[in-house]
């Protein structure tokens, strides 16, 4: 009777999670479903299609692309130096940011430095990126990584200076050597800074690839949308920009993951992206 | 690391005419916080240090902890001159300061693992001075999962667990509730009876000094000096729950008392 009665708890908690979870699905895509209708009517009523296009082309286009196989060459580019310029650029800007953040007088020597190449606009350097690396992927991956490195390097050298000295003092009567310090207490403490960094850094990646491949390129997804723009072809600029956009989630997602395993010791509250429960 | 050259096998620290300077703001003399500070600590007994805020008790704690070298003066812990970071030494700050990335086991466990002791002896040890703070049970809590209490237990855990001879304790329940303090205060005796170690500690509290201690040092004002060491000779254990039941402490704390109150200016009622 009563192992019945708790079943049949049990039953309706999940049931009532279910619908909870279902709930906020629907309160999450209903915008996106809005704007997406909203789009398709207003497509060639109240503006030309030419400009706009509308999701139904778009959709088409996408699944034609992928089909053919047309889009492959520049997804491949493209995710490559994605990922070439993401990874360089978050090492660097570790590896920097750590030794700075441990080392004051190094930083004072070094930090103005790299706080005046912050200031330059990244994108103004496009073109000399072009006639240094080439129009191949390497100009791309030097573009995007710098962008990266800053937001990573920015990041990194806060947490490390972040780190209470009265810890460091505690950690060396408890017996800590400087390896044992960083390995111990300076890394965890900048890893949430680390994180923060590297996903400030995703969408910067993705505007520097794309700059450098309008700026020049012999393939990729940049080269794609400019072609499709300048031969007004919208559903196909549309195209490649959601491809973009799943790009950014895909790596979002991602940095979450890897988040949630890096930062599992933190009070709920203090996540930067808090689980939806 | 020191090395002990000439154990001392009556002090396990000592105190020796220190003096500490720290330098003042832009164009003005250098602050003196400590001006000639002599005193020991037995072996095996219990000595706190209290005086008005802000006077320098803290900077004691640094110095015996090797954390600063003093402006002049020495101190030898076990007979040797304290030069470095001292790593024999137990201490507990004023913070708990736990490692949040840390459970609490791994917390306990840091010293050892920092001394690179292998991890079935780790876990067999810090498990041992986990059960002693009475936190078994907690061993995967982080430490945003426990009260402010618990987190001291385990600050007291981790300086447990590499039994150090000796021991430093800067306010470490200045932060707590009166009556987890009292719990705090009881357990520490309890502690301490069993592990034979000597205890420097640093308090503003004039119940928790002569509740805990078998000697009382109060320092004056800043510079600071030595006012006088009054010595606390009520039977142990002691019933840190109902300490005016105690034969003599009201004794006790009147001689500690009425040194002190003469550095805070305080009139006496009419």
């Amino acid at each position: 009777m009563t192992e019945q009665l708790t079943t049949h708890a049990a039953g309706t908690r999940s049931l009532r999670r279910a619908l909870m979870s279902f709930g906020r699905t629907l309160l999450l895509v209903t915008p996106g479903v809005i704007m997406l209708v909203a789009w398709q009517f207003a497509s060639g009523r109240l503006v030309r299609e030419a400009y706009i296009s509308k999701p139904t082309n778009i959709a088409r286009r996408l699944y034609d692309l992928f089909a053919t196989g047309e889009i492959w060459p520049s997804l491949k580019v493209t995710g490559e130096e994605l990922v070439l310029s993401y990874a360089i650029g978050v090492v660097a800007g570790l590896l920097l940011g750590y030794a700075l953040g441990r080392s004051p007088r190094l930083a004072r020597v070094i930090e103005p430095y790299v706080m005046a190449f912050y200031g330059i606009p990244k994108i103004a350097l496009a073109p000399l990126f072009i006639i240094w690396f080439g129009i191949g992927i390497w100009s791309k991956v030097v573009l995007a990584g710098t962008m990266v490195f800053f937001l990573v390097f920015y990041n990194v050298y806060a947490g490390v200076r972040s780190v209470d000295r009265e810890v460091v003092n505690l950690a060396l009567v408890l017996g800590a050597n400087e390896r044992q310090l960083g390995r111990h207490i300076y890394l965890p403490a900048a890893a949430p800074y680390l994180l923060m960094g590297m996903r400030m850094a995703i969408p910067y990646a993705v505007i520097g690839v794309i700059v450098g491949e309008f700026t020049s390129s012999v393939a990729g997804l940049g080269l794609f949308i400019n072609y499709a723009s300048s031969t007004y072809d919208p559903a196909s600029v549309f195209a490649g920009i959601f491809i973009l956009l799943a790009f950014v989630m895909i790596m979002n997602a991602l940095a979450s993951r890897l988040e949630k395993r890096l930062l599992r010791w933190r009070p709920p509250s203090q996540n930067v992206s808090q689980e939806a429960s | 690391m020191n090395v002990v050259s000439d154990p001392d096998p009556q002090n396990a620290l000592s105190f020796n005419a220190i003096r500490q300077n720290f330098p003042g703001l832009a164009g003005e003399a250098p602050l003196s916080v400590l001006n000639d500070i002599s005193f020991n600590v037995p072996r095996r007994k219990f000595v706190s240090v209290i005086g008005p805020s802000g006077c320098g008790k803290s900077t004691l704690i640094q110095i015996a902890a090797g954390l600063l070298k003093p402006t002049l003066g020495k101190v030898l812990h076990n007979g040797s001159i304290v030069t470095g970071v001292n790593r024999t030494i137990g201490f507990v700050p004023q913070q708990a300061q736990l490692l949040p990335w840390k459970t609490l086991m791994e917390n306990v466990e840091f010293p050892l693992l920092l001394r690179g002791i292998k991890p079935a002896e780790r876990r067999a040890r810090a498990q041992e001075a986990i059960d002693k703070v009475d936190l078994s049970g907690f061993e995967l809590h982080y430490s945003h999962q426990l009260s402010g209490g618990m987190q001291k237990r385990v600050s007291i855990a981790r300086m447990l667990v590499y039994k150090p001879d000796t021991i430093l304790m800067d306010e470490p329940f200045g932060a707590l509730d009166a009556q987890t303090r009292m719990v705090m205060q009881h357990d520490l005796q309890a502690m301490l009876a069993s592990e034979g170690a000597s205890v420097l500690f640093v308090t503003h509290d004039i119940t928790e000094a002569v509740m805990l201690s078998d000697s009382v040092i109060i320092l004056s004002r800043r510079p600071a000096r030595v006012l006088a060491e009054v010595s606390i000779d009520l039977p142990r254990p002691r019933d840190m729950f109902e300490p005016y039941t105690i034969p003599g402490f009201a004794e006790a704390y009147d001689r500690v008392w009425s040194i002190f109150r003469s550095e805070l200016n305080v009139k006496r009622a009419a």
